[in-house]
């Protein structure tokens, strides 16, 4: 008897945690204006912890995106928040690309641009961050002046390891959009050296487009490349941008 | 039922005479010094600073007294032998868990009754007016230690004295926390990892959920209904407890 009451004493309790729990409201979304500390602040408390921090600070950042942008759409203290976290860790790398899109969202994409250019000085090394920067200038500048910024980026990002190989032709495209035509040719020549059946067969399209059509002309234009190739890749080339001229 | 009071009564004299009350005079100390100190830094709101800092006070000391306690009720009585010679008597593990939680409950509402009444006094001296709302104030924190009292009880039974501290600690800690834990239960799309949230947001005290500070020091009234709604499930938490650390005692041999 004794037991079956203490049973019952048990299962009335956990009906109350349990329904006291579940009843509660659920977290309403959060202010947007969160209170970010500057990094000093945290260097001077815990230098130590500093890339924890950052760590934690990060974790935070996605959730307030995911929580705000599904909501009401204000990132008010996302630039602080990626401010915070890439002057604690400034070779964490993903927080600045994050910053491209987060940022453009909070429409504040030059804050992303410089952003993005303080990470490209701490880590000169990795190509995705003047990638993404040439990406930024691209889709947020004016006139051909975006384009050439752009080129500008991609090909330092071209020249350093680990890039794709598609950068240099990325590159190229911009140049030739931003009227930088005799660059645009000469980017094409180390592209084809280098490049598979894929990547000559696109520079030969591409340098039809930017070379004039005269045979005089042309072979003026080309001159330049022979700096950039070797011997036989500068020949077949020019055997390909000339078929259609020896009649 | 008379054995059980009188575990109780023991329990509260001996916890008294480990100069528990002591605390009392600590806190009224810092009370006194902590006011002057405010009223040369706070340009005028040394009641409020006061009535803040001192249930904050309230709140460190009456659980540093919990834990500690709690920590070591039972361990002494088996330490000591003395447990042998209570259950020679015709005493249920239950009835003793039970007695020993309500004779260390009895020694907690003395010391945060000291603690209160005094920051009562010195806040009406301090502001010109008595503020009620510190003894209700004073009240929810005695409950929210009982639980914590309860859950130290618990794991005393399955660990080391001063294990079962830092535990109860990490815990009370982990119960001011429970609002985030209820957020972690809506991120993530894996309905395992939703399920476990859940699990681990229902078995943490919720010892956040009404905070009646700000109504303290003149912000907004408190909830009275969810007060009273709160004060049942930490009743019911505490209760489930000290039924499982029964349990857990009476699987132990002596």
């Amino acid at each position: 008897m004794r037991r079956v009451v203490l049973a019952l004493v048990a299962l009335a309790c956990v009906a109350a945690v349990v329904g006291f729990q579940v009843t509660r409201p659920a977290k309403a979304a959060g202010d947007p204006r969160v209170f970010v500390p500057s990094p000093h602040f945290y260097e001077k408390l815990s230098p130590s912890y500093r890339t924890s921090i950052a760590d934690l600070y990060w974790l935070g950042i996605v959730q307030y995106y995911g929580e705000h942008i599904e909501g009401d759409r204000r990132l008010d203290s996302v630039p602080a928040m990626l401010d915070l976290v890439t002057a604690l860790s400034p070779r964490f790398i993903e927080p600045y690309l994050f910053s491209t899109f987060a940022l453009a969202d909070a429409g504040q994409p030059q804050t992303a641009y410089d952003l993005l250019e303080r990470g490209y000085r701490a880590n000169p090394r990795n190509w995705r961050l003047p990638y993404q920067l040439g990406f930024l200038a691209y889709t947020n500048g004016k006139g051909k002046e975006k384009a050439l910024t752009a080129a500008r980026w991609f090909e330092i990002a071209s020249g350093l390891p680990g890039r794709p190989a598609f950068m240099p032709r990325l590159a190229a495209d911009m140049l030739r959009k931003g009227g930088e035509r005799e660059k645009a040719i000469i980017m094409w020549g180390p592209i084809y050296t280098e490049g598979d059946k894929f990547a000559r067969q696109k520079t030969v399209e591409s340098l039809e487009t930017l070379l004039p059509k005269g045979k005089a002309a042309r072979m003026k234009a080309v001159v330049p490349l022979y700096q950039t190739m070797p011997k036989d890749a500068f020949q077949e080339l020019l055997a390909e941008l000339f078929k259609d001229y020896v009649k | 039922m008379n054995r059980a009071l009188a575990i109780a009564v023991n329990t509260f004299r001996e916890t008294i005479r480990d100069r528990i009350l002591g605390v009392i005079v600590i806190f009224a100390l810092l009370m006194i010094v902590g006011s002057l100190w405010l009223a040369s830094i706070s340009l005028g709101q040394e009641g409020r600073m006061m009535k803040d800092f001192g249930l904050v006070a309230v709140s460190l000391f009456g659980l540093i007294v919990a834990v500690f306690v709690a920590a070591n009720l039972v361990h002494k009585e088996v330490e000591k032998r003395t447990v042998y010679v209570i259950f020679s008597k015709p005493v249920g593990r239950t009835q003793f868990i039970f007695a020993k939680f309500l004779g260390l409950a009895a020694t907690l509402a003395c010391v945060l009754a000291g603690m209160g009444l005094f920051l009562f006094f010195a806040d009406w001296a301090v502001s010109k007016a008595p503020s009620a709302m510190i003894l209700a104030a004073t009240a929810l924190i005695y409950l929210e230690l009982l639980v914590v009292v309860a859950v130290t009880i618990v794991l005393s039974t399955m660990t080391s004295a001063i294990l079962a501290s830092v535990l109860g600690i990490t815990v009370f800690v982990a119960g001011q926390l429970s609002r985030q834990a209820l957020s972690l239960t809506s991120l993530g799309h894996s309905p395992v990892l939703k399920g476990l949230s859940w699990v681990v947001y229902v078995l943490i005290p919720n010892l956040n959920a009404v905070d009646v500070k700000p109504a303290v020091v003149g912000e907004v009234a408190p909830d009275w209904s969810l007060v009273a709604a709160w004060s049942g499930y930490l009743v019911a938490y505490a209760v489930l407890c000290l039924l499982f650390a029964s349990w857990l005692f009476s699987r132990k041999e002596f």
